[in-house]
């Protein structure tokens, strides 16, 4: 804004943030795309691929990552460790069991532009399983970002009034006994 | 005489119940016949009550139906099947638990479709959206009741999922995936629903 100093507009738009994101229920994609976007700091109009503008984002509870669809069992990430007979398969299930913050870094790893900064993005990008943050961590966060899924209520979430303000469709014949 | 004859006309729309050559003057303890009820899903057929009264030498045994909550009238009366009747049709999702638990058992199960009039395709749709409702765990207290537990020390893996149409047992993975053009694809939430009800610009994408 006009109405700020000259040193304070410079902060503004020059400093490195530091992004919150709460990974619970959520699809990775979503999660990575928006980490990916945010670490080559293509949210800023002063992007530029050369002038390292990436922010810094964290993720946590990563433990409780949400799939959609069968892709727990169907999943499979690959590797091969260069030597013979190294080629190892596992599912996303395995995966996460054996490591729960893998398949968000995969995920942002695949989405980042294929040259020598992603690793140096990928340094920027802070992943923990739990809520469990560091200290000095948390005394740098600056924003946290909106889940991008909306989490669906259980039917024990809702409450008793609204249970029996949504009308019954049917009505059991006569003769008929609820087991 | 004329007590067993009313006895006998109050009588016949109960048809479970037997009737022996009992006389006039024999006294039945109110009973109260509830179907039967879990917390949740609740009839709203109404309470039937059986209530006994004396008048000298008459007993008069009457069948009531109490408290009969007033149901909305359906927008559709005309239809055949519920969800037509409530203008519900391609309006559903997984997430509407509150709609979908009208159609379960206590124990998770689906209802029978000459019990609820569903039709055959509103039936299916209904199917596996309990189903996938059941996956992502919107329904946790429909669960039923596991059978002695074979195998403790080894428990389930307690992953999180949504729009899980196939069984988690029966799906294998697929460890080659083809070239771009021709990707064996994962299929995410059911065909079934494609013709449901989007306010966005996007198409609803089954094949991830």
């Amino acid at each position: 804004m006009s109405s700020f100093s000259r040193s304070a507009q410079q902060w503004a738009t020059f400093g490195r943030s530091w992004f919150l994101i709460d990974a619970r229920m959520q699809p990775p994609g979503k999660i990575a795309t928006m980490c990916a976007i945010r670490l080559q700091g293509k949210h800023k109009p002063i992007y530029h691929a050369l002038s390292d503008c990436g922010d810094h984002i964290v993720v946590m509870n990563t433990k409780q990552i949400a799939f959609s669809g069968n892709k727990w069992e169907q999943k499979v990430y690959s590797s091969h460790s260069g030597y013979p007979g190294g080629f190892k398969q596992l599912t996303a299930a395995q995966l996460h069991h054996k490591d729960p913050k893998a398949i968000v870094k995969l995920a942002v790893y695949g989405m980042l532009p294929k040259n020598l900064h992603r690793r140096t993005m990928m340094q920027r990008l802070h992943i923990f399983p739990d809520d469990e943050l560091p200290e000095d961590i948390r005394a740098n966060l600056t924003e946290e970002l909106p889940q991008p899924r909306e989490v669906p209520r259980t039917l024990s979430e809702y409450t008793q009034e609204e249970i029996d303000a949504f009308p019954r469709l049917w009505t059991p014949p006569e003769n008929y006994k609820m087991k | 005489m004329a007590a067993r004859s009313m006895l006998r006309s109050v009588w016949t729309s109960f048809a479970g119940l037997k009737l022996g050559a009992t006389g006039s003057n024999v006294i039945f303890q109110q009973r109260t016949n509830v179907p039967q009820l879990s917390t949740l899903t609740i009839q709203s057929r109404g309470i039937r009550q059986v209530v006994e009264q004396q008048e000298g030498k008459t007993t008069t045994i009457e069948g009531q139906i109490l408290n009969i909550p007033a149901t909305p009238e359906p927008p559709n009366p005309a239809a055949k099947c519920p969800i037509y009747r409530w203008n519900l049709q391609h309006k559903y999702n997984y997430t509407d638990v509150l709609l979908l638990s009208q159609f379960i058992r206590p124990d998770g199960g689906l209802l029978p479709r000459r019990v609820t009039g569903l039709c055959l395709e509103e039936h299916r749709k209904i199917a596996i959206c309990v189903q996938m409702a059941h996956r992502a765990g919107l329904l946790p207290d429909h669960k039923p009741k596991p059978p002695e537990n074979r195998n403790p020390t080894k428990p389930r893996q307690q992953l999180n999922r949504y729009l899980t149409p196939w069984s988690i047992d029966t799906v294998k993975p697929i460890y080659k995936v083809g070239l771009k053009w021709s990707k064996r694809r994962m299929a995410v939430g059911s065909p079934l629903l494609k013709n449901n009800v989007r306010y966005g610009v996007k198409h609803m994408n089954t094949k991830h």
